[in-house]
């Protein structure tokens, strides 16, 4: 059987950040952390998944089709089968239930955007929101919908980050530290939401510089070191016994980059 | 009321073309509304004609003249009563007489109401205009502050008020923009035995109107047209200090207006039918009769000079022109 | 508003003496918004589209354009009048369309002097909105007019602010429409190319300072309503 995602010996450079011959996959219900120190990547690597730019050399697979050797067309429907959360929330100047939406409604046919703007005004909401609703009460907002999402603390901005990608139900979703920036409460709220993912289905990427937060929600761990990955294997494997001699040191808190 | 249903199918007309911006129901909305369903049919007001050559309804009708003309209330009062006529609004852009030819030159006007003989004739001679009539007249005097620090009040000589002034270095302020007046004004400056220049002699690049109000706040001198002269004195503090032929001033203050139309041959795009429709109303008898009993304050302002008996046959032709082509040949009796 | 403003002043007559008749006014201001508001609505339509692409994407000759907003925006509109006059009369390149001294013409002149204000204050309002907003917008799956659509969205306050700028500098400006439209009314008192301040400059030069006045106030007036308008429709919902 084909993988959710592929990645096939893939090198690009961003700005600082290089790397070479990059290769992992990631299954349906598995959370893949991806941990090493800050400045090594994971970022570029996170946003090469999320298809926002082609890698220099190698191969991205979703479900066995290499998302660059087809149409526009087809690599958007591929791109929106991809949920992603920053390191910043990054919403939008809205309402909560607005930017939980988003991704939905940017699906819709533009016909329907349209009357559903009309409905907006006018005050009237439809059904399509309860996706939407359903996904915030995951993240545990449930009543803050109609709050302009500006004026929410960082926690729950970023909770609604996660509500925004989950609430189109992606088959990979994809998390750039998103906790780095968050007090216990909210990283455990977050943790619990990973889990639900999990639950779903869905294939999780969580790029994190926290070694405790990846033994505590990953199935898999893919070490990243210098300009490529030095160690994939199941969580406890690698923090129990690590292969590699630098993926050992990184654990063990001696490799300082 | 029939003007107002005129107006409003020239208004279509021009809300037609309007229609390609778009919003047009801003233009026209209310006047369709009081109409009740009256149809301008589309008739493009941008046309020279268009289909229906019986009417000229919906047609424009483009003057440019001086601002003399506009700014005494005069050329409503003879447009009103054209309108009332043809049925066509006329769009007039009041510009001094220089700029006023000038836009005629570039095509953009049908019909020309200037007085300055010299660039009218100048106009015809580029093969620009065509049918030059005598319009009408009026004089132009010379203005000053009651108190007359120069003392010119009662003058009978205008070069000589303006060599006064001159002399005294007392403030004089020129229309300096090449209009009829400012051309008028030059010719005395000619014949003057004083150069106008230096501190004294300011050019207020503006209309008659303007120019008035400045040398009001100045307290200083000027040349106008009458007219424009009576329309405003309420408005300003000055005085007539040398009166014009009307009053029995030199002639040299003589300000003949005439009226010509956009040549056909040059300017083929102009509406030259209705244009000499124009000319032809203005110089017959209702138009002079509009410019005969038009007064303000009680004054008239302009005096009609198209209708005579006398054949004049200099009004048609530059100045000075002579059929054999030679023009300092004279050779008439 | 347009609607009010008119009536406000058809009604005047009624418990005011004025020195002008009520439908002189009221055509003067219709002919005003007519051609004012009709130009910044193109010029929005094309600025927002030219902001965007200047804003986030490279191409050969960007400097260029971003100079030529920038000195457009303090254009002399004398000059701009010049111009359009050139170009639009008989004998000038669009003499054919037969537009010199129409409304028409006047949006058009309108529209090269509000187009630089608003492209510019544009630009810097949709550049200020945030790289990981948009980062956002296309990772939940937005094309790229799902993104610049949410761009717009995210400086709509900017934006607003762009737009009234144009607007003012359309409404208040004399030199260019003077030029190209004549300042034409009819002799019974409908403006056809005379707008607000085309027809200050002529009561002020005629020296019917009152009627000058007068129109001066309805002229702030307007600006001042589509100021308040514009603030009150993207007024809910600021909190940043």
């Amino acid at each position: 059987m084909t993988a959710l995602l592929e990645v096939t010996d893939v090198s690009h450079t961003y700005d600082e950040a290089v790397f070479e011959g990059v290769s992992l996959s990631v299954e349906r219900g598995e959370v893949l952390a991806v941990i090493g120190p800050s400045g090594v990547g994971k970022s570029t690597l996170l946003r090469l998944l999320a298809l926002f730019e082609r890698p220099d050399r190698g191969s991205i697979e979703f479900e066995g089709t290499d998302v660059w050797a087809v149409s526009e067309g087809q690599r958007l429907e591929m791109r929106r089968n991809v949920g992603m959360v920053f390191q910043e929330a990054s919403l939008f100047d809205a309402p909560v239930l607005r930017n939980a939406e988003y991704g939905l409604r940017v699906r819709q046919s533009w016909p329907d955007r349209v009357r559903r703007g009309v409905a907006d005004l006018v005050g009237r909401r439809n059904g399509t929101s309860e996706t939407a609703r359903e996904a915030l009460s995951v993240v545990g907002l449930e009543g803050k919908e109609a709050q302009n999402a500006r004026s929410l603390s960082g926690g729950e901005a970023q909770r609604v980050a996660f509500a925004r990608a989950l609430a189109y139900d992606p088959g990979v979703l994809l998390l750039d530290e998103p906790t780095s920036d968050l007090d216990p409460r909210n990283t455990a709220l977050l943790e619990e939401a990973i889990d639900e993912a999990r639950q779903r289905e869905i294939g999780v990427v969580l790029a994190t510089h926290d070694m405790h937060q990846a033994e505590r929600v990953a199935d898999r761990v893919a070490v990243v070191l210098g300009t490529g990955i030095a160690e994939i294997g199941p969580a406890e494997r690698v923090f129990e016994a690590p292969n590699d001699d630098r993926t050992r040191k990184f654990v063990a808190g001696e490799l300082v980059y | 009321m029939p003007i107002q249903r005129r107006r409003f199918l020239a208004l279509a007309g021009g809300a037609a073309t309007a229609g390609v911006a778009g919003c047009t129901g801003m233009f026209d909305g209310e006047d369709e509304a009081a109409d009740g369903g009256e149809d301008g049919g589309g008739d493009d007001g941008g046309g020279n004609g268009g289909d229906s050559a019986a009417s000229v309804e919906g047609e424009e009708l483009v003057l440019t003249t001086t601002t003399s003309t506009y700014d005494t209330g005069l050329l409503d009062e003879v447009n009103l009563a054209f309108e009332e006529r043809f049925g066509t609004p006329v769009q007039a852009i009041a510009q001094g007489t220089g700029a006023a030819l000038e836009t005629a030159r570039n095509g953009d006007a049908d019909v020309i109401m200037v007085h300055a003989r010299g660039s009218e004739d100048e106009f015809m001679e580029e093969g620009h205009g065509v049918n030059r009539r005598d319009l009408m007249f009026n004089d132009f005097v010379i203005l000053g502050s009651p108190d007359d620090p120069a003392g010119i009040e009662g003058g009978e000589d205008a070069v000589e008020a303006f060599e006064t002034v001159a002399e005294a270095e007392e403030m004089f302020v020129s229309r300096g923009d090449d209009s009829g007046t400012h051309v008028a004004e030059l010719e005395i400056w000619d014949e003057a035995d004083a150069e106008p220049g230096g501190e004294w002699y300011v050019e207020a690049g503006a209309g008659m109107g303007d120019t008035l109000n400045q040398t009001s706040q100045q307290g200083a001198y000027t040349l106008s047209d009458r007219g424009t002269y009576i329309s405003q004195r309420g408005e300003i503090e000055l005085e007539i200090l040398v009166e014009g032929p009307v009053e029995g001033g030199p002639e040299i203050l003589a300000n003949p207006y005439g009226i010509l139309a956009a040549n056909p041959a040059v300017h083929g795009d102009r509406n030259y039918d209705l244009g000499m429709a124009y000319i032809g109303f203005l110089t017959g008898q209702e138009g002079q009769e509009v410019v005969e009993n038009y007064t303000l304050d009680g004054e008239q302002l302009f005096f009609p000079e198209a209708i005579s008996e006398d054949p004049n046959f200099e009004q048609y032709v530059p100045e000075g022109w002579s059929a054999n082509g030679d023009a300092d040949d004279d050779e008439t009796a | 508003m347009t609607g009010g403003a008119l009536l406000a002043v058809d009604a005047l007559p009624a418990f005011v003496d004025l020195p002008f008749e009520s439908h002189y006014i009221t055509s003067i201001v219709r002919v005003s918004l007519y051609v004012s508001l009709v130009a910044v609505a193109i010029s929005t339509l094309f600025s927002l589209p030219v902001a965007m692409v200047v804003g986030f994407s490279e191409f050969p000759g960007k400097s260029l354009v971003t100079a030529i907003i920038n000195t457009g925006m303090g254009f002399p509109s004398v000059v701009v009048g010049l111009v359009v006059l050139f170009m639009l009369s008989s004998s000038g390149p669009f003499g054919p369309l037969g537009l010199v001294f129409t409304p028409e013409a006047m949006i058009i002149s309108q529209f090269v002097l509000a187009t630089p204000v608003i492209t510019g204050v544009s630009l810097a309002a949709v550049t200020s909105v945030e790289r990981n907003v948009r980062d956002a917008a296309f990772a939940m799956g937005g094309t790229r007019l799902d993104v610049a659509l949410v761009v717009i969205k995210e400086a709509r306050f900017g934006i607003a602010t762009a737009v009234l700028a144009g607007f003012g500098r359309a409404i208040s400006e004399v030199g260019s429409v003077l030029i190209v439209g004549g300042n034409i009314a009819y002799a019974d008192g409908t403006s056809y190319t005379r707008n607000l301040t085309t027809a200050i400059q002529l009561e002020a030069r005629q020296g019917r300072f009152e009627t000058a006045m007068f129109l001066g106030a309805i002229l702030v007036a307007l600006v001042l309503l589509v100021n308040a308008a514009v603030g009150r429709l993207g007024g809910s919902g600021r909190t940043r």
